[in-house]
């Protein structure tokens, strides 16, 4: 068993992040590189970047979030805090990778990382909850959405039991070793799903805006592809 | 099968319409910056479905086909599919499906039940514009033949027909109609006013919405009123003189060309600016595109109430306080209001010439659409949909207001709102432009006043509004 969790925690660890890595920075090279193209071919480049801060920053603050549906959006908001905090500054994460680890780095208190961890699967709850029960959300949701909420509820689960053995109904290794594997799945899994946006939200804003500022020749050249030059309307 | 649709189409070629249709769809992405957007869409979209709560058309209709999020994966999913690595490969390893005929008569449909108000873009963290999406579907539809037949027919006639306008109104009928116009401010208000046809050298060229020269005579003696009270330089372009843009809605072809139109005019009218008239979507189309398709030296394009603020802010244009005495509401447009462009300038001269105005809540940049927008309201055949269905919210909202004057300062939110207010038992409201209320605020100077009838603004007022009563109803009929 310890020899997986090693494997898991160490080269599995390795491979993952590095899948990750470079392929959150593909995607957004990529989401950049069609940014500067649009731009430059656009008829009109005068974007209005005020607006597209404003709507990007517009997102972080909480009040706005929650003026609509505010359970699942409250429920949301908690679930993205807990997997942005918990990888990040968890004592025990932060370990694995010490020797990038600069000397400032904070640590979560344990007893804080478990509230975060509690309120975090509580939010992933209501947000798996809400996309099977809420009529409208199951109409849209594929199976890759209940998928991914799955890995989580589990990643993160498996996570708090294996640091509370005390907790946990099963072999708090085998707790573990779930944990180090899915964690390496949802490291894998970042740039190849939705969860790209992790990377890609800052920018997501400034790409829908500029999607409205077409190049110039796009009519005449679509035309002519078509064989419609001459073609009556 | 046969290609149906809850609008009229003109006959559409099914022959081999799946490949047509992916041919469109990839010409247009090959030379445009679509990919960039439905890449995003596609990477990003957590399909979480908030903007259920935004969506006028689904908070009435409950239909899962009009989640904003649900229509833009219609063509995600194509997009997907045959535009994408993992697309191919899934196809290659027999898990892809096939487009079909029936999939893009479901796209067809669902793409005109959406108002392009683009209020879920509002409420989407992503910042996912659904609006855009459904522009670009629309688009790939048209190319191959697809458009409801009111706005191909419109657009037919605006760039290849006789008379070069939506309304089919030929030259001498508009000339006809601004000599009437002037001769009944004359009579009604006492007031001299011009329409200057064809004056080389003015600063603005005017483009109404050009199925206000049918309709909305209050509108236009309003605006030829405010030019003349404050000397302003402008003039009507007999070759071209329609505001109305139905690309914005089905292609950016047309989009391009139209626009293109108005640039012209203005050129052969040795013009510096283009004044657009009571419209919100003729306003946008000119405002926001003419730029991209005539370049940084296209001329400056001015809604009519930005320049009748403007008078008034620095005095060349005087308003009597407190005349229209009735509760007064405003809608705003979603082409004006949605980018915060025009919000706030109508409101302050409506809270200086009404005793009782009102706002809607929301309003301004999170407005709901009166129901009409996106080029739905000129298909006569969905009424019952666009009022009853995508006019809910928007009924509801003037019903809470009380009010009994509803300013929409757009043609198309006007027809459709006169429609909204038939179709919900709000008979007492009356829907009026914004520059029929000037008019009947408006201190005329001297030189405008003719000497058979000076009549006062304050006491001109309750008759006034019902006669403008009477255009609210004639728009319906």
């Amino acid at each position: 068993m310890d020899a997986w969790i090693d494997l898991a925690r160490g080269p599995l660890l390795r491979i993952s992040l590095t899948i990750m890595v470079l392929g959150l920075a593909y995607r957004l090279a990529v989401g950049l590189g069609h940014a500067i193209t649009s731009w430059r071919r656009a008829g009109d480049p005068n974007v209005p970047v005020r607006d597209v801060v404003r709507a990007t920053l517009g997102w972080m603050v909480p009040r706005r979030l929650l003026r609509s549906r505010p359970l699942y959006s409250l429920a949301s908001l908690v679930f993205h805090l807990g997997v942005i905090l918990l990888p990040l500054f968890l004592a025990g994460h932060l370990e694995l990778v010490s020797r990038w680890v600069p000397g400032f780095w904070p640590v979560l208190p344990a007893a804080v990382a478990d509230w975060i961890t509690i309120v975090a699967l509580a939010g992933l709850a209501v947000v798996l909850g809400g996309r099977l029960v809420v009529r409208q959300a199951r109409s849209l949701t594929r199976v890759s959405d209940i998928a991914i909420l799955i890995l989580l509820l589990v990643l993160v689960g498996s996570g708090l039991l294996a640091a509370h053995p005390a907790w946990a109904p099963a072999n708090a290794r085998l707790l573990l070793l779930l944990h180090a594997l899915a964690g390496n799945l949802v490291l894998v899994l970042m740039p190849l799903s939705k969860i790209a946006h992790c990377v890609l939200y800052p920018i997501t804003q400034l790409l829908f805006q500029l999607g409205w500022h077409f190049p110039a020749e796009t009519g005449r050249h679509v035309a002519i592809a078509l064989g419609k030059e001459e073609e009556p309307v | 099968m046969t290609f149906e649709c809850s609008y009229y189409l003109e006959p559409v070629d099914t022959t081999d319409l799946p490949r047509r249709f992916l041919d469109a769809f990839a010409a247009i992405l090959q030379h445009s910056s679509y990919p960039m957007i439905l890449e995003a869409a596609s990477r990003v979209t957590s399909r979480c479905g908030r903007c259920t709560s935004t969506c006028p058309v689904f908070q009435a209709s409950g239909d899962p086909r009009d989640i904003p999020c649900h229509r833009s994966e219609l063509l995600l999913r194509i997009y997907r599919r045959y535009f994408t690595f993992s697309g191919t490969l899934k196809a290659r390893l027999g898990v892809g499906h096939e487009l079909d005929e029936a999939a893009i008569n479901t796209l067809a449909e669902e793409v005109y039940r959406c108002t392009a108000c683009r209020r879920c873009k509002l409420e989407c963290p992503m910042g996912i514009d659904h609006g855009l999406i459904t522009h670009l579907a629309r688009w790939v539809l048209a190319e191959v033949g697809i458009v409801p037949k009111a706005l191909v027919v419109a657009t037919r006639e605006q760039l290849e027909g006789k008379t070069h306008n939506t309304s089919a109104i030929p030259e001498a009928a508009m000339r006809d109609t601004c000599e009437f116009l002037e001769e009944d401010c004359a009579d009604e208000h006492g007031l001299a006013i011009t329409f200057p046809i064809d004056q080389q050298g003015a600063e603005y060229v005017f483009f109404p919405a050009v199925s206000d020269y049918l309709l909305e005579p209050d509108t236009l003696t309003g605006n030829a009123a405010v030019m003349t009270a404050t000397g302003g330089s402008w003039t009507i372009g007999s070759r071209y003189f329609d505001g109305i843009n139905y690309g914005l809605f089905y292609s950016d072809r047309m989009l391009d060309r139209i626009v293109s139109m108005e640039a012209e005019e203005v050129r052969r009218l040795g013009a510096k600016k283009i004044l657009i008239g009571e419209c919100g979507h003729a306003s946008r189309s000119a405002k926001f595109f003419i730029r991209t398709f005539n370049g940084p030296d296209a001329p400056q394009v001015v809604n009519f109430m930005e320049y009748t603020y403007q008078a008034w802010r620095d005095g060349k244009l005087e308003l009597k306080a407190d005349v229209i005495t009735e509760r007064v509401t405003y809608h705003d447009p979603c082409n004006i209001a949605r980018t915060g462009w025009i919000i706030e300038q109508p409101r302050e001269v409506l809270r200086h010439i009404c005793t009782d105005f009102v706002d809607m809540t929301p309003k301004g940049r999170e407005n709901y659409c009166c129901g009409g927008g996106g080029g739905t309201v000129s298909i006569d055949e969905i009424r019952p949909f666009r009022t009853k269905v995508g006019g809910a919210a928007k009924a509801e909202q003037i019903r809470r207001t009380g009010a009994t004057l509803l300013v929409a300062p757009c043609a198309n939110c006007k027809k459709q709102l006169a429609e909204v207010c038939e179709d919900h038992g709000l008979d007492h409201v009356k829907v009026v432009g914004f520059h029929d209320l000037v008019l009947l605020a408006m201190v005329a100077p001297e030189f405008m006043r003719l000497d058979s009838a000076e009549a006062e603004p304050a006491e001109a007022s309750t008759e006034a509004v019902e006669e403008c009563a009477v255009t609210s109803s004639a728009r319906t009929s």
